[in-house]
């Protein structure tokens, strides 16, 4: 790296004129013309700033209606309901799928606040008029989840963001 | 354990984790048959191989060519270590990131601004060698961005030009990857930024394609490339000349620059905040060459 070098021998040459410079002007009368190996400069800093990543997830822009990706904002107001469901830290709706043993299918929804209970016999009753089924389900009061046999992320998240979840 | 719940304490209906009790028939122990009376089989089977423990190895066939030795030898992973891989980034992950406001489409999008925002994983130890634009998703995708990417499909070409933005293929060799995904640690280090080497032989025919809007094309033909794509895709091209954010859309990177606005061989600064560039003769015309 010899480019480095060269920049560090002309960094220490700019200290070193600096730090002569005073005594050199003291002695002789002759100033002399020195280039500065380096400019320094701040006007393109600008640049520099837009290449640091932000430290904290930004606030989702206002949209009117669903995003053309399909993401839905959350209501303003809860909905008036006995339970809320928050959404994560990128601001979508908690539903996820697992998958274990291979061919276990579940589905998750978490970050549920207030009565539990009544979501889930809310789920069950959305879940019988879309399959016709009774699907088991299970309820966890220590960590406000709910789980769900089968794949119905997709349905649950239409259904959640329906609601103003 | 305290379980807190919206139930009263009397009169609920379903049971609590409190109330689970252990039975002796839970915790037996299932054993195998063991001993003269009560031994039998021993889960072991009848006679012959499998009771005796005297199977032969794993992919025997009782003495027919086995089918990983029948099945010939074939290079399909051979080199796989010098090939190049491009992470894959689809117009609906795209969309989705705009819409959530974590890409800026007001301003040139940049492989550094699609990692900040998390949007894609680069791992140049592996070979990656940035970012191709994949068109899954091309028909819901209405953002009008400036965006430069190592590799586009077709289809992706046309989604971003049918929405009036402007896409551009470049090539970044691994140093300028890696500095390009985490460019603060770089700054860190004290180094004066690389210039960006030149695509290899192999890479150069699709670099100075316009049809794959490589930056080394002809920038007439990549207009001419513009409208035979709008025909071919059956969409309007718009006239982005007229367009507000034209001087943004119009904004490209320099061949051998690395950011935008700094150019190589200055060294900056973050601590001061400020950028170093140097004045020697022949420093200058390395850098610019």
């Amino acid at each position: 790296m010899a480019l480095t070098s060269q920049l560090r021998a002309a960094l220490v040459h700019i200290h070193a004129g600096s730090s002569a410079a005073g005594l050199r002007s003291a002695s002789s009368s002759s100033p002399q013309q020195q280039n500065p190996a380096l400019i320094e400069s701040t006007e393109e800093f600008v640049f520099v700033e837009r290449l640091i990543a932000p430290s904290r997830i930004p606030d989702p822009p206002k949209h009117a209606g669903p995003a053309p990706s399909g993401w839905t904002p959350p209501a303003e107001t809860p909905p008036p309901l006995p339970y809320m469901i928050r959404r994560s830290r990128m601001h979508n709706i908690p539903v996820y799928t697992d998958l274990t043993h291979g061919n276990r299918k579940m589905t998750l929804v978490r970050k549920v606040e207030g009565d539990i209970w009544a979501l889930e016999k809310d789920v069950k009753q959305f879940l019988q008029e879309l399959t016709g089924k009774d699907m088991p389900t299970q309820v966890n009061e220590v960590t406000m989840t709910l789980k769900i046999k089968g794949h119905f992320d997709q349905e649950l998240k239409s259904w959640l963001s329906s609601k103003g979840f | 354990l305290l379980v807190v719940s919206l139930n009263p304490v009397k009169g609920f209906d379903h049971a609590w984790l409190l109330d689970y009790k252990t039975n002796a028939f839970v915790f037996q122990e299932r054993r195998r048959g063991r001993g003269q009376h009560g031994g039998n089989r021993s889960g072991r089977g009848h006679k012959g191989e499998r009771q005796r423990g005297t199977r032969p190895r794993l992919g025997f066939e009782g003495g027919q060519t086995p089918f990983y030795l029948a099945i010939p030898k074939y290079g399909f992973n051979e080199g796989h270590s010098r090939r190049p891989q491009y992470q894959p980034l689809s117009l609906k992950r795209l969309q989705y990131l705009i819409d959530l406001g974590r890409v800026d489409p007001t301003q040139p999008i940049d492989l550094t601004q699609l990692v900040n925002a998390r949007g894609v994983t680069i791992q140049p130890l592996k070979r990656d060698y940035g970012v191709q634009l994949v068109d899954e998703g091309s028909d819901i995708f209405a953002a009008k961005i400036n965006i430069e990417v190592q590799r586009a499909s077709e289809g992706a070409i046309a989604a971003v030009e049918r929405n009036g933005g402007v896409i551009t293929t470049s090539f970044y060799d691994p140093i300028s990857i890696e500095i390009l995904i985490r460019p603060v640690p770089f700054f860190m280090r004290g180094q004066p930024i690389p210039k960006r080497m030149l695509p290899g032989e192999d890479m150069v025919p699709y670099y100075t394609s316009a049809e794959n809007r490589g930056y080394l094309a002809d920038p007439d033909k990549i207009q001419q490339a513009r409208l035979a794509l709008a025909q071919k895709y059956g969409y309007v091209l718009p006239d982005i000349s007229r367009d507000e954010l034209y001087h943004m859309l119009a904004m490209r990177k320099d061949v051998r620059q690395v950011f935008f606005g700094l150019s190589p061989g200055w060294v900056v600064n973050m601590a001061e905040r400020k950028i170093l560039k140097p004045t020697d003769e022949k420093l200058l015309k390395y850098y610019t060459s």
